[in-house]
Formats: C-alpha cells, sequence, structure tokens
C-alpha cells in the first residue's frame, strides 16, 4: 500500500517535471527564435535559417527610423519612470504610513489604473488633451505613460514599507530628527529596493507600450515603428531590434529581483 | 477631514498631521486627476455625443451609440468575437498553467528560481518582440510548417499566421505567466502537513489534489481567469499583428473607429462597453470567490 501510494506520486512527479520543461520552452521559445533569426542570411521569416549572418544587426542599428523610435521611447520612458517613482513613492507612504479618513478609497483610485485596458486609457487622455492645452506627441505620451507607471511604483514601495516598523520614525523623532531628515535618513534608504523595481517596471512598460502611445504619440516610438515594419516588410531586421530589448530586459532583471521577493512574501495589498 | 482631525487629538500640532497624508497624495494626485480621471469622465460623456461626418462630434445626450453597438450586426459580432476569443484564452491559459503551478509550487525546490525567472522574462520582455517569435514560429516557412513538412505530417503547409488560431496561441503565451503567477501563490499558501494529513488519512494522490488541493487554490484561479481576460479583450498589439482581417476584434475596432472612421463618440461608447465588461468579470470574481473561498479575503 505504502509503496503503491509512493510510487504513484513518484509518476506523477516524473510526468509534472517533463509537463514543466515543456511550459517553460514554451514560454521561451519565441524570444529565442526571435534571438536566432536576427542572426539570419535569409531575408525573410524562413527557419531554421538559411545561413549566419550579422547584416541584419548591422541594419536595425543604421535604421533611421528605429534609432528615432529608439530615441524617443528612451526620452518617454526616463522621465514618465521618474515622475511615476516620486507620485507613485510619495503615495504609497501616505497610504502607508497614516490612517485617515478616505483612505480605503484613495488606494483604491491610485491602484485603477492598472485594471483598465490601454486602450480605453489612451483613448481617453486623447480626448482630454484639448481641454489641457495639449496636442498628441511626446509631451501627452510621457503624461499618458506616467499615468500607468504610478500604481507600480506605489505597489512596489508598498510591498517594500510592508515590514516597515513605524517605531522607526518615532525613534528618530525622539532624537531630534525632523520629518524631512527622519524620511531622508531612515525611511527612504529602507524603501529603496521597492522605489528603483517600480521605476523599472515603469520604464520597461513605458518602453514596450503600445495601447496608449497609439492615441498619444504621433506613432513615432520604438514600438510602433516595429509593429508598422513588421506589418510591411516582416524581415528580419525586427529580430535584430528584438536582441537589442532582450538584453535591456537581461540587464533590468536583476535590479527586480529583490523586490519581487518583497512582493510575494510580503503582506498582500 | 475635520472629523479625522479632531479624532486624532486635541494637540494644535495634529491639525497639521491630518493635512500630511493629503500632501503625501499631492503628486500621484497631479498625475492622475488631469490624465486619468478627468479624461475618464470625458470618455464616458463623449460617448453620448453624436458623429457626424462633416463635424465630426456633436455635443447630443443620446444613447443611441449604445443601441447601435448592441443591436448592430456588425458590432455584436465584434463582440462575440471577443469575449469569445477572451474566454478561450482565459481557460486555455488556466488550464495550461494549473498543473505548472502545481508543480512549481511543490516541488521546483533547487531549480525554483529559475523556473520563475522563465516565467516573468516574457512579461519583461517587449510584446512586439514577442508577437514577432511567434511570427516565425507560424510562418508558412516557419519552424512549425518545416517541422511538419519534414516529418511527412503535413504535404502543403498549415496557414497559421494572419488566421485566427495563430492569434489565439500567441495570446495563450502572453497571458500564460498571469494565470501561472496568481496559481503559484496559491498553492505555495497551502502547508504541507496537509498534504501529509490527507493521504495518511486514505486519500489518494488524486484525491488529495482534487479534495484538498483544488478548494483551496480557488482564488489563484479565479484571479488567474480574470487577468488572462481582461488581457485578451483588451488586447491590440496580438489582433492586430498576427490575427485575421476576417475575424475583427473590440480593441483595433475602437482604434479604427477613432481615427480612420472618424466616429469618435462611437469609439468612446465601445471602450465603455469594454470597461463595463470587465467591471463585470471583476465583479463574478469577487462573488465567486466570496461563495468559494470566503477565506481569501483580500482580493
Amino acid at each position: 500500500m505504502v509503496t503503491g501510494a509512493s510510487g504513484d506520486s513518484r509518476t506523477i512527479k516524473t510526468a509534472l517535471t517533463l509537463y514543466a520543461i515543456a511550459v517553460t520552452a514554451f514560454l521561451l521559445l519565441p524570444l529565442v527564435l526571435a534571438v536566432v533569426l536576427a542572426f539570419s542570411s535569409g531575408n525573410n521569416l524562413q527557419f531554421p535559417p538559411p545561413g549566419l549572418s550579422v547584416q541584419w544587426i548591422g541594419k536595425a542599428l543604421e535604421s533611421r527610423t528605429l534609432r528615432e523610435g529608439f530615441m524617443i521611447s528612451a526620452v518617454v520612458g526616463v522621465v514618465s519612470s521618474l515622475i511615476s517613482a516620486v507620485a507613485g513613492t510619495a503615495a504609497a507612504i501616505a497610504i502607508n504610513h497614516f490612517r485617515f479618513k478616505g483612505r480605503a478609497a484613495a488606494q483604491a483610485l491610485l491602484m485603477a489604473p492598472l485594471s483598465l485596458p490601454g486602450i480605453v486609457v489612451g483613448l481617453a487622455i486623447l480626448f482630454a488633451l484639448p481641454l489641457l492645452g495639449m496636442s498628441s506627441g511626446v509631451l501627452a505620451t510621457i503624461a499618458g505613460h506616467a499615468v500607468i507607471g504610478t500604481p507600480y511604483v506605489a505597489y512596489m514601495v508598498l510591498a517594500s514599507l510592508a515590514n516597515y516598523d513605524l517605531a522607526l520614525d518615532r525613534a528618530a523623532a525622539n532624537l531630534g530628527a525632523g520629518r524631512f531628515r527622519t524620511f531622508r535618513d531612515i525611511t527612504l534608504p529602507l524603501i529603496a529596493p521597492g522605489i528603483y523595481a517600480g521605476t523599472i517596471c515603469a520604464f520597461l512598460l513605458s518602453f514596450d507600450n503600445v495601447a496608449l502611445s497609439l492615441f498619444l504619440s504621433n506613432g513615432n516610438t520604438l514600438p510602433l515603428r516595429l509593429m508598422q515594419s513588421i506589418q510591411v516588410y516582416a524581415d528580419p531586421t525586427v529580430a535584430a531590434a528584438s536582441v537589442i530589448l532582450i538584453l535591456m530586459s537581461l540587464a533590468a532583471l536583476p535590479f527586480l529581483e529583490r523586490a519581487f521577493r518583497d512582493a510575494s512574501t510580503g503582506r498582500a495589498i | 477631514m475635520t472629523q479625522a482631525v479632531r479624532r486624532s487629538g486635541p494637540v494644535a500640532a495634529m491639525r497639521w498631521d491630518g493635512w500630511l497624508p493629503w500632501l503625501w497624495l499631492l503628486p500621484a494626485t497631479i498625475v492622475l486627476a488631469p490624465f486619468f480621471f478627468m479624461p475618464l469622465l470625458l470618455l464616458f460623456r463623449n460617448s453620448l455625443n453624436r458623429d457626424d461626418a462633416v463635424a465630426l462630434m456633436v455635443p447630443d445626450f443620446t444613447a443611441a451609440n449604445y443601441i447601435k453597438a448592441l443591436t448592430d450586426p456588425f458590432y455584436l459580432e465584434l463582440f462575440s468575437n471577443t469575449i469569445g476569443a477572451a474566454l478561450l484564452v482565459a481557460i486555455t491559459a488556466t488550464v495550461i498553467a494549473y498543473p505548472f503551478a502545481f508543480f512549481i509550487a511543490r516541488y521546483a525546490r533547487r531549480s525554483l528560481s529559475l523556473v520563475i525567472w522563465a516565467v516573468y522574462m516574457p512579461l519583461f520582455v517587449s510584446v512586439i518582440v514577442r508577437v514577432f517569435g511567434w511570427m516565425i514560429m507560424l510562418a508558412d516557412s516557419g519552424l512549425l510548417n518545416n517541422l511538419l513538412l519534414r516529418a511527412g505530417i503535413l504535404a502543403t503547409p498549415l496557414r497559421l499566421l494572419f488566421e485566427v488560431d495563430g492569434m489565439l496561441i500567441g495570446m495563450i503565451h502572453r497571458y500564460l505567466p498571469l494565470a501561472i503567477l496568481p496559481l503559484f501563490n496559491a498553492i505555495q499558501k497551502i502547508p504541507d502537513e496537509l498534504y501529509r494529513a490527507s493521504s495518511n488519512l486514505g486519500a489518494t494522490p488524486v484525491g488529495v489534489i482534487r479534495d484538498v488541493v483544488f478548494p483551496l487554490s480557488i482564488p489563484g484561479v479565479a484571479i488567474g481567469l480574470q487577468l488572462v481576460f481582461a488581457g485578451a479583450l483588451s488586447d491590440f498589439v496580438l489582433p492586430q499583428i498576427l490575427g485575421s482581417s476576417r475575424f475583427r476584434m473590440l480593441a483595433p475596432a475602437i482604434y479604427t473607429e477613432a481615427t480612420t472612421n472618424m466616429s469618435v463618440a462611437m469609439a468612446a461608447a465601445l471602450a465603455v462597453l469594454m470597461l463595463v465588461f470587465i467591471i463585470i468579470t471583476l465583479a463574478a470574481v469577487s462573488v465567486l470567490l466570496r461563495r468559494f473561498a470566503p477565506w481569501a479575503r483580500s482580493v
């Protein structure tokens, strides 16, 4: 009986292991294909490629539209994620440090952009631009992306605040530190990993955003340029650009790891 | 507000404290009020206007756009396509994700961080890159057709790219991590003792999964279903790049109405309806959880 049961669970475990490997392969497959195709010597989506070459990497780096798109997306990403960092961090502190009337409502409103589709938010902001005296372009795109990034930063900072002991603030005050010094010397260093991770998340989201940029930019951010070139040419230039984007994401992952651990072990938010 | 101040204490300095949280909320308000909340109100207001061939949008107060969207066969097909595809993707992704999440939560001790990394990685790579990967996979001369042709399973290439099937595969791939992560969280919380106790009491491995693990993982199932459904329902990139022109989806249709067709009021009404669909699923999930998983309060 006993050996039978453990034999059963061993079979189940082996089957699950094989299944998990298959799912992992499925998750990573398209990324691997895009990277391999970037080094194809052919000029279409033929796979396996007929031979290897770096011509498409060179073409992607030389392409004026892609370079311009990259610059615009980089500026939009950096500025909007910094705005999100300030707005999201401050809001997280308000939610975590204080018990005030309307706190639950404030938290729900703060997180609202997370659950609304980008295409809806994009169209809505497009309607509002004339009222705000703006028109579509880099500034409008920055504002739209900051809206999406703010709750992400707030979420990550709240996670790193979950184990924050408010007695630290009182201790600092007793020792004569003002509010500003307490914030700068006590709070900020402790929540820094959350702020970094949230800001990097906000940057990656902005850098990858299609649904808002569709309405708010003039079609010139990198994802929109890549989309246009996919639809027109479907050649390995996009794959070559993909390699660069994947390397960027890989570079960001180590910064995110610690905050994800905080977020998964911390209190539910 | 004044009430909160009064409650928090008699000291004059506390009055400043009453304002303090709102001061911390100020930067977020400056971002969200003009660029999120006001636009959403305006979107709703504009959905009640009238589109005009000459004057673009004419101020009005009519439900005509909604009536048209919910009766015209053209829009009805749009909704049934989109909701059907989103449901299919949500259910398929959850079914694929469940054994995987169970495995990484229960058994993947040493390789856990590697597997979690593989789940997160696609989320942080540009969606354009992921879609492009699927184009390489699904193209007529792509990997899948090459393999099937070489193996002699097919005589002519299978047409998957720019068809519904290809779009659905791409969507399942895009949203699979959103199904895996809540499931992983839910299953990971089940204590080891429960597994041992149930098998000591004579439950078979299948019985343990059916009667112990599954009921406790319902919050993960519900949240995953909702996240994937909402994502697929509002997806623009996948239908636009991988999809078929004969199978229209809601997000690209909203974009086309607002830009090419210059029917901005209609686009606004479709966007409001998209929000309504998503709010309905959120409400359904919370009802489901209260009924089947009353212990999971913080959702």
